[in-house]
């Protein structure tokens, strides 16, 4: 394995060898270290000296069920400091079958144009790419399929990232070429739309999976691993209800995100649960899918495909955050709605949770009514049209905010809150508030612990938890869905990365990665200007309760603090 | 006593008129939560459930009271 090292400005490609201390990271772990190794903490996000990286797992290559992720990062424009964003896709076991450890691009183009980058065996190649500036994914990923086959992997952005919007993410077509699987989180779309790129096409024809040190040995903790997955309840909840099933479940703790995060109970929340949704497509049926993969190989297949009454496409995946963030927080009760708000923000490769957000906070500013879809989508499409307001909100809840002075903003180091209230899940706010990424569930969501939520004093242990292992299996390529097979039998971690790597390694290999993983993280974000003060939910949430509960974000500082001690 | 049962996903009980995900369960004062799971002949292991009770997370060994709500469910993770 190589890193591949791509100059926008050149255009050229140097293949180098793997530094000896990157060696056992991948992922968001090789990312952080690559940052701190190589990337200026203090530059301009957009500016010449940040870098696009892409970083497979440590475990990707292999069809190993859920475990073959792409990481993404750089410097993010919207929080500052370090970011990675995963996603599903090709993209991740194309790159491994190129040899590619990490591909890091650099620099910017001189001259202002839209051009693609194709990565083949041993080769990188710029491609003129004007006649697709400006046009949506769902337009251009069939174009691309179409000149460079059925087989690649395709890494692209939508307008969102052309107009350098800090809510704007890469996305990556699924195993079925539909450009669905986005990297969305912290504007790493406008980095890529700063290096010229408006696509990535990965052919890795003629490549081969990368070695393995042990291939009876993998097999038989692959065989494990399947096993565990297979039997866990959870795996039939997530192949009929997908993400969704979440609704009930947050509304059910009183924390489903309702009006700009006024509430946590919701009057629409059995209307737009994955419940009501499974009914809804089995009963639409036509190109309705109720269970879908989104990799090649995954036994869980938690995505769907939600179509219109006609039994026609409207947006796949249909998801819990999407669901949260563009329904209840808009006092939307329709899921058609909120899926057609979905395919819009999709199209122009913005961050779901982002953009809801900011729809949210401008709906509290009079721009909306909530419960308002067509308004909603009015106000998406002025993002695509440029206008000031649109500019706002794609650049987010914070953006959007300060053109609307709004000071009540649900945002943690510049990133919007998932959809989950902080206040009412403790630890997630506990996440939010010290997450070295900014307010993201994905570091470290709490809502499956046996612990009384709303408690303040036993969220912190909770949290450490879930950000160490979390930061560990993005480093694995491991989708989170995948980590509850995991859970059940650890032992195939080890056993797993002794099998393709060599490597000797104990039972504690997921919290050591962990650990060095968000160690590295915020040794970016100290030399990029944060302190102790940047971990903190903000301060609204201590101060207005949340119905039902009347709950405020009331951890403590000092408990904060104590996050990342160990 | 009453308790207003939710039941999450896969939980959910086919009826006649199709999948039922609220009931009205009437159960002897003083049942915990594990009798209430008895008495739905709920088979999935406890330990792979979550409960909450009036919003908050509850044990099996819990006693419920009149007018409850509960939530039974096969805990997953976001999206």
């Amino acid at each position: 394995m190589k890193t591949w090292r791509v100059n926008a400005r050149e255009q050229t490609l140097t293949q180098e060898a793997v530094p000896e201390t990157w060696e056992r990271l991948g992922g968001r772990g090789l990312i952080a270290r690559i940052l701190v190794d190589e990337v200026n903490a203090k530059c301009d996000p957009l500016g010449q000296e940040n870098k696009l990286i892409y970083a497979p797992g440590l475990l990707v290559g292999h069809r190993l069920s859920s475990c073959d992720r792409i990481s993404i990062g750089g410097k993010s424009p919207l929080t500052g400091g370090v970011k990675e964003s995963n996603g599903g896709g090709r993209t991740g076991l194309q790159l491994t079958h190129l040899g590619i450890k990490a591909l890091i691009i650099e620099d910017q183009p001189a001259e202002n144009g839209t051009w693609l980058l194709h990565l083949s065996k041993d080769d990188a190649s710029f491609v003129k790419a004007d006649n697709l500036a400006g046009k949506g994914v769902y337009e251009v990923a069939p174009i691309l399929l179409e000149e460079y086959g059925k087989h690649v992997a395709i890494s692209l952005i939508g307008p969102g990232g052309e107009m350098f919007l800090t809510g704007a993410g890469i996305t990556n077509i699924d195993k079925d070429g539909v450009p669905s699987r986005i990297c969305a989180r912290g504007g790493l779309g406008a980095v890529m739309g700063k290096k010229g790129l408006k696509a990535i096409v990965i052919d890795s024809s003629g490549g081969e999976k990368p070695p393995i040190a042990n291939s009876k040995e993998f097999k038989a903790a692959q065989k494990v691993y399947n096993k565990a997955l297979m039997e866990h309840p959870q795996i039939k909840v997530y192949a009929e209800y997908g993400t969704a099933g979440m609704v009930r479940m947050c509304h059910g703790f009183g924390g489903l995100p309702t009006r700009d995060f006024t509430s946590g109970d919701f009057e629409g929340a059995e209307d737009i649960s994955g419940e009501t949704m499974r009914e809804v497509l089995l009963e639409r049926g036509g190109e309705s899918e109720t269970t879908h993969a989104c990799m090649a190989g995954c036994t869980i297949q938690c995505s769907n495909i939600y179509a219109d009454e006609d039994g026609k496409t409207i947006v796949s995946p249909l998801e819990y955050e999407n669901i949260g963030l563009l329904g209840s927080n808009l006092g939307i009760s329709d899921l058609d709605a909120i899926a057609r708000l979905n395919w819009a923000l999709n199209d122009m490769a913005l961050d779901t949770i982002e953009i809801g957000a900011a729809l949210g906070v401008a709906a509290s500013a009079g721009e909306m009514e909530f419960g308002d879809g067509e308004r909603a989508l009015e106000l998406v499409e002025e993002i695509r049209k440029g206008t000031p307001l649109g500019q706002a909100l794609g650049n987010g809840a914070v953006a959007t905010g300060r053109l609307l002075d709004v000071e009540r903003i649900p945002a943690v180091k510049g990133q919007a809150m998932s959809a989950y209230d902080g206040r009412a899940i403790k630890g997630t706010g506990v996440t939010y508030a010290t997450s070295p990424q900014g307010a993201d569930h994905t570091c470290g969501l709490t809502i499956r612990a046996k612990i009384d939520h709303l408690d303040p004093k036993v969220q912190v242990e909770n949290s450490r938890t879930s950000q160490i292992k979390m930061a560990a299996y993005d480093t694995l390529g491991v989708c989170a869905m995948g980590s509850f097979g995991f859970g059940k039998v650890p032992e195939t971690i080890p056993a797993l990365l002794h099998a393709r790597y060599g490597w000797e390694v104990g039972e504690d290999i997921l919290m050591e990665i962990g650990q060095e993983v968000l160690s590295l993280e915020r040794e970016f974000n100290r030399m990029a200007g944060f302190t102790a003060a940047d971990d903190r939910m903000p301060k609204w949430t201590t101060e207005e309760p949340l119905p039902p509960h009347d709950a405020v974000f009331d951890v403590s500082p000092e408990d904060l603090d104590s996050v990342f001690n160990w | 006593m009453q308790v207003d049962v939710h039941l999450h996903s896969i939980l959910q009980r086919q009826t006649p008129d199709g999948l039922l995900r609220r009931l009205d369960v009437e159960m002897p004062e003083g049942s915990t939560i594990q009798r209430l799971i008895d008495h739905l002949g709920i088979e999935i292991d406890p330990e792979h459930l979550l409960f909450a009770l009036n919003g908050r997370v509850a044990h099996p060994d819990q006693v419920m009271a009149d007018g409850d709500e509960i939530h039974i469910m096969v805990p997953i993770s976001g999206g």
